[in-house]
């Protein structure tokens, strides 16, 4: 019998130690009455970071609550305000978990912002559902009107008024910051907040370049857990040294061939969002044989930026996010994913209220299985709202596709 | 009335119509956002029509897309599949929503159609979104030059734009007679006589537009008075719902659709460089829901309601519409302020939930009929 310990000492509680911080020193800054600002995810989170201010994302809020098993109370409050349950369950969880919760939030809620930044590069949904938010709260909401990546480049290929666009709009951004804030922008404190997010993402992409080896020695699991540095603070030296740390280990685990399970079989690539609530699915595939070695949500938040550029680095880093581009872009990504991490299979999850990433997953799958043989899989899940999917349903899938694989 | 029928006859024969404008080699240019500048194309010699599909079922396009995603996107991409759209030389996409977005790629991977274009659609109207969308429509222009081998001159986008212009004026003046009580056109008249104009050589219907005004006047049958109601929602492509309301006791005389009254309330000030001033009214008109300036679409449906005398107002929400599924309990909120009864509907885009709104719609108009 194997007495291997297979758990990450670096991830070990990672929650308590980063996330829950991560919130306490929100609420603390908020009782300072330091400004609080709410950021949409792939906003260009360094410029908040350059100039010191404490960012929220409320998405990560609703993970949180859908990991604490409230997420689904939190949705149908707001659909009891008449928010449709076909809308984004983080948008509803969140929405929800301002219209007043009976009982007590996890972390004591997301602190109330003094103003919010948002942007179209994700989703429409992060400009509406931060629109409702601005208009409950009466705070200013600065959109970042981003141009939708036609062409599907990578941050190479990007069309050069797209990238002006993008940029300008940066400048008001600082405008606005500095007068909801009374700070000033300094491009050298900027300059600086890119140097140490160009040193957070390539630590990252080296932490993914271990999850190549066979057999892969970080699960998705705790790669989405790790990936919140990525999403959050990208440019804080704290990322710099977790993220220091967790490579160190897997670099160690590497040497000694040491992987998430004893007997790897399938390698699998897992696209759009986990289920928050129910993480443990990615051990139950671990007892199939099954590792998920890659996901694309986690691997594609580094970029690399140029200092001396900083605002269109930060378009370069931002606009191409697959959500953003054509399905092409997310083909060529899911396809390099799949040779480069040995993978044998790919996870469609298509997440109810999220049309950015279910629309598009029949090309995938008809691409990665013309040009590399591949099989996947689409199935029916929601990030945080249990009642789409079923917990046994969710698995027959799963089982019924690792046995396909299994046969081929 | 003649012109009536003849709405009707375009809307039933719109492929036709398509196909002979193609016959005498000129092209044919899908679009689906009504934020498209459709003066440009026309400016091109090519005919502009709208992709729609009305209530059928989408077998052929569920294949490919999700049951979670638009089923009027659906509905348009299960008509291409079908064969529908075979016709056309060219389609534009555009962002205006993540729908939308998406299906580019469907188009690009599965259709027919040998030009595919994407129109980049700013969701604001500051200074910057405007400068861009310029240098897009600017674009946009390039690649119908060079696609359908015709120059595009100032001249002919100022003709475009004359065209335009009439056509919405003439549709405003017909949506006007809604203010009479009881209103001299239906709701399911007015929407032949709009959707039919997204379908046809605009100056042709603007004749027809001429003549309706002509025949107006001395109609005989005008609409019985009902329960006066303004609906709202995002796009609008058939008739059957407003045929419904209509039939129960209701009239629609206002609609903050993207086929109603949001694509001709504003018009295109011609002064100065033409495509600059076809840019700008995009941006800047009664806005979708998509666009930062949601307060913009409230306060037009508030002054419709005002206008038109409305004693009610039906939402209709279509399902996996993200931004108008987010304005809907504002806009809802906002209008009960107002002391208007408002019926909030979830509806997809097919004819499969019909009896349970039916159901929903009659009770309201009863309700609201008998508060009078």
């Amino acid at each position: 019998m194997s007495t291997v310990e297979r758990k990450l000492k670096a991830t070990s509680g990672f929650y308590k130690n980063y996330v829950k911080e991560f919130y306490e020193d929100a609420h603390r800054a908020k009782a300072e009455k330091r400004p609080v600002a709410w950021v949409a995810s792939t906003f260009p989170v360094e410029t908040l970071q350059a100039m010191d201010i404490v960012s929220v994302w409320p998405e990560n809020y609703a993970s949180v609550c859908a990991a604490r098993q409230v997420s689904v109370e939190l949705c149908e409050r707001a659909e009891r305000e008449g928010f449709s349950r076909d809308l984004c369950s983080y948008s509803r969880c969140v929405l929800g978990s301002m219209f007043g919760y009976d009982k007590e939030l996890p972390e004591g809620g997301l602190p109330r912002p003094d103003f919010l930044v948002s942007t179209t590069c994700a989703c429409d949904t992060h400009l509406k559902w931060f629109q409702v938010a601005s208009r409950l709260y009466k705070v200013p909401l600065f959109l970042l009107d981003v141009p939708y990546n036609t062409g599907g480049g990578d941050a190479d290929h990007l069309d050069k008024a797209h990238i002006e666009y993008y940029g300008s709009q940066l400048e008001e951004l600082f405008a606005f910051l500095e007068k909801q804030t009374g700070t000033k922008y300094d491009v050298y404190k900027l300059r600086e907040t890119l140097a140490v997010s160009n040193w957070t993402s390539k630590l990252w992409m080296e932490i993914q370049d271990y999850r190549k080896t066979v057999p892969c020695p970080m699960d998705a699991r705790d790669a989405f857990s790790a990936v919140f540095f990525m999403l959050c603070m990208p440019g804080s030296q704290l990322a710099v040294d977790f993220y220091t740390q967790l490579r160190d280990e897997l670099k160690q685990r590497t040497q000694d061939g040491i992987g998430v399970i004893e007997s790897e079989r399938f390698r699998l690539v897992w696209d759009n969002l986990p289920l928050w609530f129910n993480l443990k699915i990615f051990e139950y595939l671990n007892s199939l044989g099954a590792v998920v070695v890659a996901e694309v949500f986690s691997l594609t938040w580094a970029g690399s930026l140029d200092q001396s550029k900083p605002l269109e680095s930060l378009a370069r880093k931002y606009l191409p996010n697959m959500a953003n581009s054509t399905v092409q872009r997310r083909v060529d990504i899911i396809l390099n994913l799949v040779k480069d991490f040995h993978a044998n299979g790919v996870v469609l999850p298509l997440n109810w209220g999220c049309r950015m990433m279910s629309l598009g997953e029949t090309i995938v799958k008809a691409a990665v299985y013309k040009k590399l043989g591949v099989q996947s899989l689409i199935v029916d899940v929601d990030s945080s709202d249990w009642r789409v999917a079923g917990e046994a349903d969710v698995r027959e899938r799963l089982a019924t596709f690792i046995e396909t694989l299994r046969r081929s | 009335m003649e012109a009536e029928q003849k709405f009707q006859h375009a809307l039933l024969t719109r492929h036709e119509i398509a196909r002979q404008w193609k016959s005498r080699n000129q092209p044919v240019v899908g679009w689906t956002c009504t934020y498209t500048p459709e003066e440009v194309i026309y400016a091109a010699g090519a005919l502009p029509v709208m992709v729609f599909a009305g209530l059928g079922d989408t077998r052929l396009a569920d294949a490919y897309m999700p049951l979670n995603s638009c089923s009027f996107t659906r509905a348009c991409f299960n008509a291409v599949l079908k064969g529908d759209y075979d016709y056309l030389d060219g389609f534009v996409e555009s962002n205006s929503c993540d729908n939308r977005g998406k299906t580019y790629d469907m188009w690009l991977n599965y259709s027919k159609v040998p030009n595919i274009y994407f129109i980049n659609t700013p969701h604001s109207n500051t200074k910057k979104a405007h400068q861009f969308f310029y240098q897009e429509t600017v674009k946009f222009k390039e690649w119908l030059e060079s696609t359908f081998k015709k120059g595009i001159s100032d001249d002919s986008l100022k003709d475009s734009v004359r065209v335009y212009n009439e056509s919405r004026s003439l549709l405003k003046e017909i949506y006007d007679l809604k203010t009479r009580k009881p209103p001299l056109i239906s709701g399911v008249e007015f929407l032949e006589v709009a959707l039919s104009g997204l379908v046809m050589p605009k100056e042709e219907h603007n004749k027809l537009l001429s003549q309706f005004m002509d025949e107006i006047d001395h109609r005989s049958d005008s609409p019985r008075e009902g329960v006066r109601l303004l609906v709202t929602g995002s796009v609008m492509d058939n008739t059957e719902l407003v045929r419904l309301i209509e039939s129960v006791g209701g009239n629609v005389v206002a609609d903050d659709w993207c086929t109603g009254s949001r694509y001709f309330w504003n018009q295109i000030d011609l002064n100065g460089d033409p495509l600059k001033a076809i840019a700008r009214r995009y941006l800047d008109k009664v806005p979708s829901s998509f666009m930062y300036q949601h307060e913009q679409r409230f306060r037009h449906v508030a002054e419709l309601a005002k206008r038109f005398e409305v004693e009610g107002v039906i939402m209709f929400v279509m399902k996996y519409c993200d931004t108008h599924m987010f304005d809907a309990p504002l806009l809802r909120d906002e209008l009960k302020a107002m002391g208007l009864p408002v019926l909030y509907l979830e509806w997809e885009h097919s004819m499969s939930g019909f009896a349970g709104l039916k159901t929903r719609i009659e009770a309201f108009i009863e309700m609201v009929g008998g508060v009078k």
